[in-house]
């Protein structure tokens, strides 16, 4: 669009013609109040409190639906608009009850902010006040409606941004009510950003509620490692604890919105369960000790069960929520002291066959796409931010195809839902790949192919389309044919000029790989690790029952014999039970460190608060540990050197030489795809109370057709490895997949 | 929760709108499903009508609370929605209201015990010319005296 | 009188295509047919004519229909406003019952003029009887091959259906009325976007009241000039009237505009027994309302009646003789808006609660002084500064009432009650 020029209290300013005047104003900074009005949501222009004099018009104009144009003159300061600004006011707070001193939202309250400036110091209204009845609307969000002063923020939010139309407005006039149907819980897993958009206090964290002043917490700036985004909050905090999160602007990484994941995980944080104290175990039983005797006893352990000759007798795990500085000191040390047994992926049955690929697409290029293919993913639970940015494509009028062995609940319209069993997920897309291959010279293990009509329509979609993306997901790690499933993708959008997104590994994983935190030459994979009981492990923030792919292996490994040195965050029996040493290390917020982002974006954070009682942020622990262990390297002033030299290290990554296999091996048996609930995908969202009484929070269900309960002779009613059975058809033939909050028992 | 004769009637009325607009349809629908369930919305009637168009149910629970027509707690079999507007309070409205609350035994807002009639006061109606008035189902009743209402309200059955 | 809409109202089944076409109906919209009018010409007679909204706001109805971008592709559409709700307005009522081809063909002449295939009426969900006439009177017309695709072999299309409402005022706003199409609540748009440009179903869309489609063929069929020498200057034709309150024989009548007021209540058997004018309410319930006098001196046209002081909206005259309170009646205006506020935005939410609670507290006898002042700031913050017009039509009878009847209110403030009734 055209710049123009327009006047704005006597001062010439250029604008975009038929850009809102509200845009222009704010740009220019120039105040003009608003309720109703949100950058990131649809117009409203219902609160009436951004009433401005257009010279021409009879009326005052709300600057929020004000197109601008040519030569338009503006006043945003004269006796008008202020008498306009000031009724509104008056009539919001008719009806707004003065418990401010009582109200949450006190402090950083929009409506407490414009009455300041634009308000009456008394009011006429003498009548009595509305009230509101309130229902629970769930675990996250309290509401005092009473407070509502109709913005409608948090509707547009559910039909625009949430994707679910949950809160509406009943009623009319007067009577006008912002409510759920019914009394009936927000499910959204984006629902706390209705209480960051809504500009009173009528919703507010419940978790959060009557606990302080907003003005008595700090914010410190920091990054959420709950998934591959790295969503940027504020983590509030006052007396050395996190109180809330909020979310912070990044247009580039969660715009201005945050998964309810990232906004409650905080609560875990106070929870009984921290490992506070460094313990030793002597004779079997744990005892206190002071730091310098824990690690001392650690140094001393590890140089008995490992002589000098025998380095690769020790192995490093982590788990995925580590900073890039701990990926990358931990790793450091194992090497410098000879060791190549290094991994993080823990999830994944056969590391032989797990898969690489590369993505290549920017979260601000999804929003683009014109076409989406998702093979094996529920990226609205899995990655919240990533599966926004598909919906704004959809929204544009993208379409969206999806590979799965049962349907999601997506949030937005999907062009095809291609449901087929695991076994079939390669085949499916060497059809892709020989259709759209077809005319080119086909690959010889497409020999035998031939493509069905979704295959060809899809492959005709990936050809035809300007922007299109692949998206492997999570669900994909432990198919037996994963690395084929990665390959082809890969081919297909190389002929095909896709691009690919790679959602199969979360947290901060890309971190890892980024602090090559994996086997070298010679190294043993985390699997092999097991499998070979080590003689001395360092386990970083692991918990053996959740974090494996086969816990049994875990157990027997890190059994009598060996000597195991935990540093977590949180205890449980099982570390008690396996571990010899265990260090008290900080969780979230309470160290600085790295994010990487799918974007490859490294995203440094500081400490929100100290880690609690004798907890040590772990890239502290490590370089003590690196020092003791008399390595060299490791004098570090702060961990940003960390960083940085975790980001330049070369890393050499090798050419893939596996071989494709695309035969369908419908034998092979009943696949398990076995997923943690959401809120339960690490240590400290396990402890997050809130977020676990939340419709998604409780999820916990085997899911399979009747055919495949036959199989395994189950039956609705029973359990499955430990998980209840759903037995739905629209779930693929001889599959399994299980959503669980808690470890399925016996898995192999 | 909606009759097959029900669901034909609102099928006729999503023909009236293009592809795809069927929610354009949910005011009568809403109408339909309430005849059918002595004249009042339930939650679950909302939710059949949402599932029914395909709309979220809180989109057909605004429309079921903003107009006027819906019932959310039972009626009677007959609901008459008597004018107290201006031009029927000109003309003595206000007196009529008051008699039909002695005849029956209800003040406005209730449902006589044996569940036949209730009295609801409405805004204007649209027959001033004819005012006062009162409408019964589909039919207006107008100019309106004590006679006039005691001959049809023995009609009411 | 009862030359345009009303003209075939004394003859048995004046509703029936039979009389309607007797009666030289549908004529224009044949000729239109067989190509013998262009749009362009259609919109210089309607202009010509000087036939300007009757729904209320008055806005000259050639013009409206020259905003439809017409060239451009995609869907348009025609909506026909039978949303008749204004208090003292029952003119549409008449129309849908009596005169059902009218609305029929002039929608269909608008379908053909702003290039839209597809018409919707919305009636208010109430009218039951007129609904099944104008249903019935749908029926007669496609099955005389009147409407439909590519109608009589030409390329002309235009489908009309009937969209009932379910008991909101707000829905006579016409880009409520749109939403309420869309099957959601009657809340106002924003504007612009105008409807000729954004409208129903996101397509230009041209909205015009019941009377002004039904006075359409009747203009085209006679010549614009005709229409507008039948009326007076800035107000062409007939206008229908709903005559309401305490006269002898309340009832419509349509009468050239610039007509006496006078002759209009003689029209309606003057007062009824025993009463003397005291106030009249000339355009519907949003009006000022004005004194006898000032009543008895007005025309009834669009200037005459702004020179008394006040609108001539929808052409609904509500007559008060002496033994009105002025201060009940405004409360129970007041109510009425209170109660169709659609709550959307602040002003007329909030505002009109006060409004009624501060004259409901009045009428039960505990008003204070400062009440006046109040209700006069009350109002005065509420017009101008919301979306639609329902904030205007709810604080301007309040100014009206206090400007012209302002001793009675103090009497009642003062002595807690009538002073008309006691």
């Amino acid at each position: 669009m055209a710049d123009i020029e327009i006047e704005i209290d006597g001062n010439v300013v250029t604008a975009q013609a038929g850009e809102m005047l509200i845009s222009v104003t704010d740009r220019e900074g120039i105040s003009v109040p608003r309720f109703c009005y949100h950058k990131k949501l649809s117009v409203a222009a219902s609160c009436r409190m951004c009433l401005v004099d257009v010279e021409g018009a009879p009326k005052p104009q709300t600057a929020c639906s004000t197109p601008v144009n040519e030569g338009m003159k503006v006043h945003t300061q004269n006796a008008k608009v202020k008498a306009s600004q000031k009724a509104v006011m008056e009539f919001l707070l008719v009806n707004h009850p003065l418990d401010c001193p009582i109200c949450d939202q006190g402090g950083e309250c929009e409506l407490q902010d414009v009455a300041m400036t634009y308000g009456s110091d008394m009011s006429y209204f003498s009548e009595g006040k509305r009230v509101v009845v309130d229902n629970d609307i769930g675990p996250l969000i309290h509401t005092d409606m009473t407070r509502c002063i109709h913005c409608t923020r948090c509707v547009r939010f559910g039909n625009e941004i949430g994707g679910i139309a949950e809160m509406g407005g009943t009623g009319r006039g007067e009577d006008l009510k912002i409510e759920p149907f019914l009394q009936e819980g927000i499910t959204s897993e984006l629902s706390g950003n209705m209480i960051d958009v809504c500009p009173v206090g009528a919703l507010t964290s419940k978790p959060f509620r009557y606990a302080l002043r907003t003005w008595q917490m700090n914010a410190t700036p920091s990054i959420a490692r709950h998934d591959l985004v790295g969503s940027n909050v504020f983590a509030q905090t006052y007396k050395g604890k996190v109180r809330r999160v909020v979310a912070k602007d990044n247009d580039n990484v969660n715009e201005t919105w945050i998964s309810d994941r990232d906004r409650f995980s905080y609560e875990g944080l106070s929870h009984e369960n921290r490992l506070l104290k460094p313990q030793i175990k002597l004779n079997g039983k744990w005892k206190e000790v002071q730091w310098n005797e824990a690690l001392e006893f650690t140094v001393r352990g590890l140089a008995n069960q490992v002589s000098d000759n025998q380095a690769n007798e020790i192995g490093a795990l982590a788990s995925n929520t580590a900073t890039l500085e701990e990926f990358y000191l931990l790793q450091k040390i194992l090497r410098e002291m000879g060791s190549e047994n290094i991994d993080h992926r823990l999830d994944i049955k056969d590391l032989e066959n797990s898969i690489t690929l590369d993505s290549n697409i920017k979260l601000t290029e999804l929003e683009s796409i014109d076409y989406g293919l998702i093979i094996g993913s529920n990226p609205r639970l899995e990655q919240p931010m990533i599966n926004h940015r598909l919906r704004k494509a959809v929204l544009a009028g993208a379409d969206i195809d999806v590979v799965n062995v049962m349907p999601f609940d997506f949030n937005y319209r999907i062009n095809s839902e291609n449901i087929i069993s695991p076994y079939q997920t390669a085949t499916i897309l060497a059809e892709i790949s020989k259709s759209v291959l077809k005319s080119v010279h086909a690959k010889n293990y497409l020999s035998n192919v031939s493509a069905r009509d979704s295959a060809q329509s899809i492959a005709n979609r990936l050809l035809t389309a300007d922007n299109s993306v692949i998206i492997l997901g999570e669900h994909i790690i432990n198919n037996p044919q994963a690395i084929s499933i990665a390959k082809l993708i890969s081919e297909i959008a190389q002929q095909t000029n896709s691009a690919t997104l790679n959602i199969s590994a979360t947290s901060n994983s890309i971190a890892a790989e980024m602090a090559n935190f994996v086997p070298g030459q010679g190294g043993l994979d985390a699997n092999a690790m097991l499998a070979a009981k080590l003689k001395a492990y360092i386990l970083l923030d692991i918990y053996p029952e959740y974090d494996f792919h086969n816990s049994v292996k875990a157990l027997e490994a890190f059994g009598n014999n060996t000597f195991v040195v935990s540093m977590n965050s949180f205890k449980d029996k099982v570390i008690s039970q396996c571990s010899d040493v265990m260090l008290p290390i900080a969780s979230f917020y309470e160290t600085s460190g790295s994010h990487v982002n799918i974007d490859g974006k490294v995203q440094s954070f500081a400490a929100a608060v100290s880690a609690p009682s004798e907890s040590k942020p772990a890239w502290k622990v490590l370089k003590v540990l690196a020092d003791l262990l008399k390595l060299q390297g490791f004098h570090y002033e702060d961990s940003t050197q960390i960083t940085s030299e975790a980001v330049n290290q070369n890393r050499q990554k090798a050419t893939d030489e596996r071989p494709v296999s695309v035969i369908a091996e419908a034998k092979r048996g009943i696949d398990v795809i076995y997923q943690k609930s959401p809120y339960a995908t690490d240590v400290l969202l396990r402890h997050a109370s809130a977020l676990h009484a939340t419709k998604i929070g409780q999820v916990h269900l085997a899911s399979m057709n009747k055919s495949t309960a036959e199989k395994l002779q189950v039956e609705r009613g029973k359990k499955y490895l430990g998980v209840p059975v759903m037995v739905t058809e629209s779930v693929a033939n001889d599959c399994v997949f299980i959503n669980a909050r808690h470890p399925i028992g016996g898995k192999s | 929760m909606i009759s097959d004769k029900a669901k034909e009637q609102i099928d006729a009325w999503i023909k009236k709108y293009p592809e795809g607009r069927q929610s354009s349809a949910v005011m009568e629908a809403l109408k339909i499903v309430q005849a059918e369930n002595a004249n009042s919305l339930s939650a679950e009637a909302i939710q059949a009508v949402a599932d029914y168009l395909d709309m979220p149910r809180i989109a057909v629970q605004e429309v079921a609370t903003f107009y006027e027509n819906y019932n959310h707690k039972p009626a009677g079999k007959h609901t008459i929605r008597i004018c107290h507007n201006i031009s029927c309070m000109l003309n003595g409205a206000d007196n009529l209201i008051d008699y039909l609350e002695q005849k029956l035994g209800i003040r406005t807002g209730e449902v006589t015990k044996d569940g036949l009639i209730n009295v609801k006061k409405v805004e204007c109606l649209g027959a001033c010319v004819g005012a006062p008035m009162f409408q019964i189902g589909d039919k207006y009743y107008e100019n309106l005296t004590e006679k006039k209402i005691d001959e049809i309200l023995a009609t009411l059955k | 009188m009862n030359e345009v809409c009303f003209k075939n109202l004394n003859k048995e089944e004046c509703h029936s295509l039979k009389v309607y076409r007797e009666s030289g109906g549908y004529k224009v919209w044949h000729k239109i047919l067989q190509g013998e009018i262009t749009p362009e010409e259609i919109i210089d007679e309607l202009k010509t004519s000087g036939l300007r909204g009757r729904g209320g706001a008055g806005f000259p109805t050639g013009l409206k229909w020259s905003f439809m971008p017409r060239q451009s592709d995609g869907q348009k559409y025609v909506v026909c406003n039978s949303d008749e709700g204004e208090p003292g307005t029952c003119k549409d009522r008449d129309i849908l019952r009596y005169n059902p081809h009218a609305v029929i063909e002039g929608m269909a002449i608008g379908g053909f003029v702003m290039n839209a295939s597809v018409g919707y009426n919305y009636i208010r969900g109430e009218f039951m009887e007129p609904f099944k006439r104008f249903e019935g009177a749908l029926k007669e017309a496609y099955d005389a091959g009147l409407l439909g695709k590519n109608i009589n072999g030409s390329s002309i299309s235009f489908d009309l259906y009937t969209h009932l409402g379910a008991g909101a005022y707000i829905c006579g706003e016409e880009t409520a009325l749109l939403e309420s199409i869309e099957g959601k609540k009657g809340q106002p748009r924003f504007k612009p976007p105008f409807p000729a440009n954004v409208g129903l179903f996101g397509k230009p869309t041209t909205i015009n009241n019941t009377e002004s489609f039904a006075s359409v063929p009747e203009i085209l069929a006679n010549g614009g000039q005709r229409f507008a020498d039948l009326g007076v200057e800035n107000s062409g034709g007939c206008k229908l009237f709903s005559v309401s309150g305490h006269v002898a024989k309340p009832a419509n009548f349509e009468i050239p505009m610039g007509t006496p007021f006078k002759d209009l209540l003689e029209m309606a058997g003057g007062m009824r027994k025993g009463g003397k004018l005291k106030a009249v309410i000339p355009g519907g319930s949003s009006t000022p309302v004005l004194t006898a006098e000032a009543a008895m001196a007005m025309t009834m046209d669009y200037d005459g009646i702004e020179v008394a002081g006040s609108m001539l909206g929808a052409g609904s005259v509500i007559v008060m003789d002496d033994s009105t309170c002025m201060v009940e009646t405004l409360t129970r205006l007041a109510h009425f808006y209170y109660d169709e506020s659609c709550g959307q935005c602040t002003p007329c939410r909030e505002g009109t609660g006060w409004l009624y609670r501060v004259l409901k507290r009045m009428t039960d006898g505990d008003g204070v002084p400062e009440d006046i002042d109040l209700l006069l700031s009350v109002q005065d913050k509420i017009m101008g500064n919301t979306i639609c017009a329902l904030g205007d039509a709810a604080a301007m009878p309040v100014e009206s009432f206090l400007r012209n009847f302002r001793s009675e209110f103090e009497y009642y403030i003062e002595h807690g009650r009538s002073m008309i009734k006691g």
